[in-house]
């Protein structure tokens, strides 16, 4: 455990207790980690993270609608198929070309047969499971309790090392208990106000401590207003972070926050939420107090 | 009782399924393996690798801390709970014994159930010298004389006394029935667990709408807005998948393929376009649905930001479309004043028949055949045969009915329109939170 503290505060990685537990129990158990939380948490991050921890290749699958296994699992290399069949026209003997075409060599892999045969245990991230269809989302929990595949041509293809399997969701639909039940899970909130100081600290290391304090404190107070629908996320913040580092400036003030305010809130809704229920002034004043 | 750490936790995975999180025997097993690799000396560690292996879902982590907290409490915290908990049984034995001496007709206990007589108990001296003076009155009116059998006439009015009593003083009292497992332990951290509810997200899962409290409506609305985009993200995401899915579109194949001789070396597909249902909405915003009815613009406002093809109507007495307040990004509490102010129908009576026959008259190009009609009512309406017979001819025009029923289930027996409507229509739960979650996870559009 101590290890995966020690990795994470290497790769700059900022996190608590719940987390390295959790991932040191996925790794034990060999059981995929499912992570939920609001957009901007760091979950994709973290899926990122374990690959640069652990030396390891980082394999992605984005999801999306209308996923289906050719995609996320195999296809046949069909163009080559036919190349090798034309070429077969002119040889005189056509022994174990049937055999031949629907070997190894003609199979494509996509991420998740890659991540079966891959020689060193890789990272296996799932993005945004929850946008995958429900057949999908079945057929996967399948191949995560198992970690292997049936392709009918060559058999069973069985995983030599199970991979470290990170699924991320929004959280924009239930995902199904079947797949819950496999995995271990985590859910990533906004970071405390402590928290999100150090993250400022360690990813732009220029900017003062006074700065560093009131943004964090800022943004903790638009993440608490509830009609804000795009609430700003870890990376927003270091990007203002950078921001007002750019603009040369050592303290908040209301000017300065009305001027880049578009850094962290990024629709006309959010923004006119943030002017009638918060305000430049009020924000200037909590992140100063 | 045996003591192992096996033993334990399987005493515990009990006591949070009573609770109400979801904990399956697989994840029994994995927490005892979980535990296997975790300093037992610390305490957070073996939390988190519980909850980590245990709990599923964002709202059931409150419930789970809470649970582990009391269930893993120090042991002299453990018997002072155990203890409380005993005196708080006693004293309502002993509350419920001097209502009993009380309730009595003519020397003669009146059939009242633990929970009437219990509900007497927790009454202010005012309201009981009420019911004890109606007592003494009827028996000194010598009811008898005339009607032999007048106890069960006094039981039925002491009964509706106390409901009254009941309904006005929502907060005084706690009538939850509570499972008891036989388990004194496991009885009172369940006990425990009833009375520090937070005053949160889990709580109004399970709370009637009807009954959630002003200050947490703001809350409720953000929820049940949530839950609205839940529900039609599962809906837009819904097609279905066939072998036929991706088509060989051979025209554009073979045109793509001469230059190859004609050897198909590239394939083109014709792919079936994701058809996504349309959806009518009619929302009840008559009187007996008030208190919903801010919850009810919060799920149409919640649709409607995900799904575009929808068509909302209001009614009451009558039904009035409101699809055109709701513009994409524009502010609920405006649009609330809006429809509020303008509608003509806010708060009247239920005349349901009356309402489907305008739909069908007035909007006949929205009942298609492709379409469903969703209704979010409590089936309370003036002439049944009529809106039964509006019902049927509208079946016939759309795909299917679909009933959010903001009646309690188990109140649907009583109800002469629910059970009048339930066989035409597919009518789901929609009296707590939790049941519209279900909602987004069962495939109602099938």
């Amino acid at each position: 455990m101590e290890n995966i503290r020690k990795g994470f505060e290497e790769v700059g990685y900022i996190t608590d207790s719940e987390v390295i537990i959790t991932v040191y129990l996925a790794l034990k158990l060999e059981k995929p980690i499912l992570i939920e939380g609001e957009p901007g948490v760091g979950k994709t991050e973290l899926g990122k993270v374990l690959g640069q921890i652990f030396h390891t290749e980082l394999i992605r699958l984005q999801c999306y609608e209308g996923l289906d296994e050719n995609k996320a699992l195999y296809e046949w290399n069909y163009q080559k198929q036919l190349l090798k069949i034309q070429i077969m026209k002119e040889a005189q003997s056509c022994e174990n070309v049937e055999q031949d075409l629907f070997s190894q060599e003609y199979l494509l892999e996509r991420p998740l047969l890659k991540a079966i045969q891959a020689e060193k245990k890789p990272v296996l991230l799932i993005d945004e499971v929850d946008k995958t269809d429900e057949e999908f989302e079945a057929f996967l929990f399948e191949l995560l309790s198992d970690f292997q595949v049936s392709v009918p041509e060559l058999g069973t293809l069985t995983a030599s090392h199970i991979p470290m399997v990170v699924l991320t969701s929004n959280n924009e639909r239930e995902l199904s208990d079947g797949l819950k039940r496999r995995c271990i899970y985590l859910f990533l909130d906004y970071p405390t106000i402590e928290r999100e100081i150090s993250i400022i600290k360690a990813k732009v290391p220029d900017i003062n401590e006074k700065l560093t304090e009131q943004i964090a404190k800022a943004v903790h107070l638009i993440r608490q207003n509830r009609e804000i629908k795009k609430k700003p996320s870890i990376a927003e913040t270091l990007d203002w972070a950078r921001a007002l580092l750019t603009l040369n400036e050592d303290s908040l003030s209301e000017k300065l926050v009305k001027q880049t305010l578009n850094i962290l809130l990024k629709t006309k809704a959010d923004i006119e939420t943030f002017n009638k229920q918060i305000g430049a002034h009020a924000l200037d004043e909590f992140a100063r107090s | 009782m045996e003591k192992t750490i096996e033993a334990n936790i399987v005493r515990f995975t009990h006591l949070l399924r009573l609770a109400g999180i979801r904990v399956g025997s697989g994840e029994v097993i994995d927490a005892l393996n979980a535990l296997t690799y975790v300093d037992f000396s610390d305490r957070e560690q073996v939390k988190t690798a519980l909850r980590s292996v245990l709990v599923k879902r964002k709202g059931e982590r409150e419930v789970f801390d809470r649970t582990f907290d009391l269930y893993f409490a120090p042991l002299e915290e453990r018997e002072r709970h155990q203890m409380e908990h005993q005196m708080r049984q006693d004293q309502k034995k002993q509350q419920i014994e001097e209502a009993q001496q009380d309730l009595k007709f003519e020397e003669e206990n009146l059939e009242l159930t633990e929970e009437d007589k219990y509900l007497y108990s927790q009454m202010d001296q005012e309201d009981k010298e009420r019911i004890k003076d109606y007592l003494q009155k009827a028996e000194a009116g010598k009811a008898r004389e005339w009607e032999p059998n007048v106890k069960p006439l006094i039981e039925t009015i002491v009964k509706g006394a106390l409901r009254r009593w009941l309904h006005s003083h929502p907060d005084q009292v706690d009538l939850q029935e509570r499972v008891s497992t036989g388990d004194q332990e496991l009885d009172y951290i369940l006990e425990d667990l009833g009375q520090k509810a937070p005053s949160g997200e889990d709580s109004l899962m399970y709370e009637d709408m009807q009954h959630i409290k002003d200050k947490d409506l703001p809350k409720a609305n953000m929820l049940i807005r949530r839950l609205a985009k839940h529900l039609v993200t599962r809906i837009s995401r819904r097609y279905k998948r066939s072998k036929r899915h991706q088509l060989l579109d051979l025209r554009r194949t073979i045109r793509d393929n001469i230059r190859y001789g004609g050897t198909m070396f590239k394939l083109k597909y014709r792919s079936k376009r994701i058809q996504k249902p349309k959806l009518i909405l009619l929302c009840d915003v008559s009187g007996s649905m008030s208190r919903y009815a801010s919850m009810v613009l919060q799920f149409i406002y919640g649709i409607h930001s995900v799904l575009g093809n929808i068509e909302s109507f209001i009614f009451s007495d009558d039904l009035e479309r409101i699809s055109q307040h709701f513009q994409p990004g524009s502010d609920f509490n405006q649009l609330m004043v809006d429809i509020m102010n303008k509608s003509r129908v806010w708060g009247g009576g239920t005349r349901l028949h009356q309402s489907l026959k305008t739909l069908r008259k007035n909007h006949p190009a929205v009942l298609t055949s492709d379409a469903y009609l969703i209704v979010l009512s409590d089936t309370k309406t003036e002439s049944i045969g009529e809106t039964l017979h509006e019902l049927r001819t509208i079946k016939k025009c759309v795909k299917d009915i679909l009933w959010l029923n903001t009646l309690p289930e188990q109140e649907w027996q009583n109800s002469a329109s629910t059970r009048a409507f339930q066989p035409l229509v597919k009518m789901y739960p929609s009296n707590t939170l939790n049941d519209i979650e279900k909602l987004t996870r069962s495939k109602i559009f099938a």
